[in-house]
């Protein structure tokens, strides 16, 4: 129960603290941005559309094999805590384990994915 | 009760004064490397008082929920990370059994935060950011979260507060010697600096912070070193025996050494080049990740010998 | 109107500048990076003082005054060896001779405690676009990327070069007050992500020798701004300390090679060793008719900031003359004009008043 106040405090004050600098201090006249003052900085220029786009992500083909190492450390975390009990065998099935995954590393690098394709 | 509030008091003076602290520390490296004089203690301050004289500006159709929740979430995290760090026995803020979990929890979100403080403005520069940010805060999770694992296998536990305990005969940084340089890059990655800034760098104008004015730019500069303090803290803990030493009492030796790993993380933004960001993809993946490998096996072993 | 406290502290801080730079800057400007009382930023989101650094030419004008109105209030510009446009005749002018740091640290106190009203906007305070469509968001009726939402149309598809995928393709001018860009270079680039699609030269960079300043942008590009400042001290590129420093930074590994390779076999590794050890000799390329879209198309954003700040002036001025240019129809016109004819689609029609 601690822990969850704890964490509702820490978060509550930390967005009371945002919220003070934007409105509490400030010397801010009220001024709303005009047209001209929301212009996206382009260094004088002027964009010809938004920027929000469906962008072209260039490293997606990585991500998935970061989801198989993500998943991977779900399993880690239990594994560090009996590893003492468990001795010798936990090394050697997380290795193996480490092992199989890091084919896909290699399999990714052949594939280039890890260049921006 | 008593002890929650002694706890979390120290938090917000912890904190409070190491945004200061390093802040002032940042501008000294950066200015003697420069070759210049370094400036004064409280030039921190007069900087923050200069973005909050400034009118906050808005872009073209914004997203202004996530814009506030980005800064917000940001400092939150942040100070998150500092409440999981024991400040004596028993005397941590959050004081939970997977408090590593926890934390690895909280640092995950922080890619969706910078991302979303990239894309909220809608405006190219700092998109380019966000989503190249994403490409190096996933992947440099991953060596990080091995060697914070290789920590807790001596203790035995997920769990801070043991973490420290395993370390009464020897520190982790002893044990296991690559776990700390490779936590640090973790660092350096999170709170957006020097070899590891691919959201908010100058080749962008500053990317996703390239348009934050006024109160939104002191609100993300404090989160940032928020979360150098917050950082610094959770490797001193888990890598430098954290409140453990001799004769000062243990907050003492836990603010000190929080501040070496401050000062380092600061030095090496300052000094390390930046490369562009498919070459530092293809680093992590193909020589940190083998490394922080080495540095499980190595912890193994020598918490089986 | 008195100072709180804020505005006390604010008054003690360096003055956060941004500089747009005229074809004849003073040799000075540089060194402005030295003076303890100016921090000069990067984007003019965080300057409380615009400060224009020699003669903006006609051309470009109608840019200097659309960065002018993207500063927060209070704000104030200063021309500095050149005298004010028509639009901004309530700025401020030095000229020769004046400390510029103490003027700077003056305007700013001023502007603080309202001695000085922070000035207005140039441009007129209205959208881009007037709003055309059917659709609740403004959109045109077809989804969400016909029309012109909240005031400009969407990006539109485009084949990429790299993956076949069809996403998205961003154009738009950058420059000429980026920092990145070498001064006065306007291009008009399409990106597909943050990768360079397609690149046309609106603008050239400058004529001027830029002494030295593409070494130190390319180490800031390289995450080393503290380096880039200290090339400003006299004589620093030789010092054994800046030399260790640079080794010790990894950059030259940095840099990946073969990036941005010229005919007679240089690229951005060899160009940057040859301007930090020999920065008063420029070398000598043979370009050949190499244009920016050899060497920029399929490059990703940092990696092309890093090839275009790797030539020195005269060359890249070279490289802008071998490249097919874009004309805009917004030259030397400080009203606001909509781009219109936008990849073809459904909204090539939105005009501007």
């Amino acid at each position: 129960m601690t822990i969850v106040i704890a964490v509702l405090l820490i978060v509550g004050l930390s967005f009371l603290f945002t919220v003070g600098l934007r409105s509490g201090v400030a010397v801010d006249d009220g001024r709303q941005a005009s047209n001209p003052q929301q212009r996206p900085v382009l260094g004088g220029s002027d964009p010809e559309t938004h920027a929000l786009q469906r962008f072209h992500i260039r490293y997606y083909t990585m991500t998935l094999l970061f989801v198989a190492f993500e998943m991977e450390m779900m399993f880690m975390y239990p594994w560090a805590v009996v590893f003492v009990e468990e001795g010798p065998k936990a090394l050697a099935e997380m290795g193996m384990f480490l092992a199989i995954l890091s084919v896909g590393i290699l399999y990714g690098w052949k594939e280039g994915i890890f260049e921006w394709e | 009760m008593m002890i929650f509030v002694l706890a979390f008091g120290m938090l917000i003076l912890f904190l409070t004064f190491g945004i200061w602290f390093a802040a002032v520390l940042d501008g000294v490296f950066s200015r003697r490397l420069s070759g210049q004089s370094a400036v004064g203690l409280l030039a921190p301050f007069h900087a923050a008082a200069v973005y909050l004289t400034q009118q906050r500006l808005r872009t073209e159709a914004p997203d202004q929920l996530n814009w506030f929740l980005s800064i917000a979430g940001y400092l939150s995290v942040a100070a998150i990370g500092l409440a999981v760090v024991p400040f004596g026995p028993d005397l941590a803020v959050i004081g939970l059994d997977t408090s590593v979990v926890f934390w690895g929890a909280c640092e995950s979100l922080i890619v969706v935060l910078i991302f979303l403080h990239g894309w909220s403005p809608n405006a190219p520069l700092s998109l380019i950011g966000a989503y190249r940010y994403v490409a190096i805060g996933l992947p440099i999770m991953l060596p990080s979260m091995f060697v914070l694992i290789a920590a807790a296998i001596p203790a035995q536990s997920l769990d801070l507060r043991e973490i420290v305990a395993s370390q009464e005969t020897m520190w982790n940084v002893i044990r296991q010697p690559l776990g700390l340089p490779l936590f640090l890059l973790l660092g350096l990655s999170l709170t957006l600096r020097g070899p590891f800034d691919y959201a908010d760098s100058e080749d962008l104008a500053g990317g996703t912070s390239a348009e934050d004015s006024g109160a939104n730019r002191a609100g993300w500069q404090v989160a940032r070193l928020a979360m150098l303090v917050g950082f610094s803290a959770v490797a001193s803990t888990a890598f430098l025996g954290g409140y453990l030493g001799p004769v000062l009492p243990g907050f003492v030796w836990l603010v000190l050494k929080t501040l070496v790993v401050m000062a380092t993380v600061i030095w090496l933004s300052h000094l390390l080049a930046r490369m562009p960001v498919a070459r530092m993809l293809g680093l992590i993946w193909k020589i940190l990740l083998p490394i922080s490998f080495l540095d499980l096996l190595w912890a193994g072993l020598v918490a089986l010998a | 109107m008195g100072m709180n406290w804020i505005a006390k502290l604010a008054a003690k801080a360096p003055v956060p500048i941004f500089i747009a730079r005229g074809n004849d800057a003073p040799d000075e400007t540089d060194k402005l990076h030295l003076n303890p009382n100016l921090s000069i930023v990067d984007t003019p989101r965080a300057a409380s003082i615009l400060l224009v650094a020699g003669t903006i030419p006609h051309a470009l004008t109608a840019h200097l005054h659309r960065l002018h109105d993207q500063l927060p209030h209070p704000r104030a510009t200063i021309f500095w060896h050149s005298s004010p446009t028509d639009q901004l005749s309530s700025a401020l002018g030095v000229t020769h001779g004046d400390d510029l740091g103490s003027f700077l640290l003056q305007t700013r106190a001023a502007l603080l405690t309202g001695e000085r009203a922070s000035e207005a906007d140039v441009l007129p305070d209205e959208p881009a676009n007037v709003w055309r469509g059917v659709g609740p968001h403004g959109q045109g009726g077809k989804g969400m990327m016909g029309g012109t939402p909240y005031g400009r149309p969407m990006a539109m598809t485009d084949d990429d070069m790299r993956d076949g995928l069809k996403l998205d393709a961003y154009t738009a001018d950058f420059g000429p007050f980026l920092t990145m860009l070498p001064s006065g270079m306007i291009l008009k680039i399409t990106l597909q992500g943050d990768l360079f699609q397609k690149v046309a030269v609106v603008s050239p960079p400058y004529e001027d020798a830029r002494q030295g300043r593409e070494i130190r942008t390319l180490l800031k590009l390289l995450g080393l701004p503290a380096l880039a400042n200290r090339l400003l001290i006299e004589n620093a590129h030789c010092e054994a300390g800046f030399k260790r420093l640079v080794t010790l930074s990894g950059v030259r590994r940095a840099i990946p090679p073969d990036l941005g390779r010229t005919h007679d076999g240089s690229d951005v590794r060899s160009r940057f060793e040859h301007m930090l050890n020999d920065p008063s000799n420029p070398q000598n390329l043979h370009l050949m008719g190499l244009g920016l879209g050899d060497l920029l198309e399929g490059r990703e954003w940092q990696e092309a900031m890093l090839i275009l700040n790797s030539f020195d002036n005269t060359s890249l001025r070279k490289i802008c003359a071998n490249t097919p240019t874009d004309a805009t129809d917004d030259m030397g016109d400080s009203s606001e004009q909509a781009s219109g004819g936008h990849e073809g689609m459904d909204h090539s029609s939105h005009g501007g008043h």
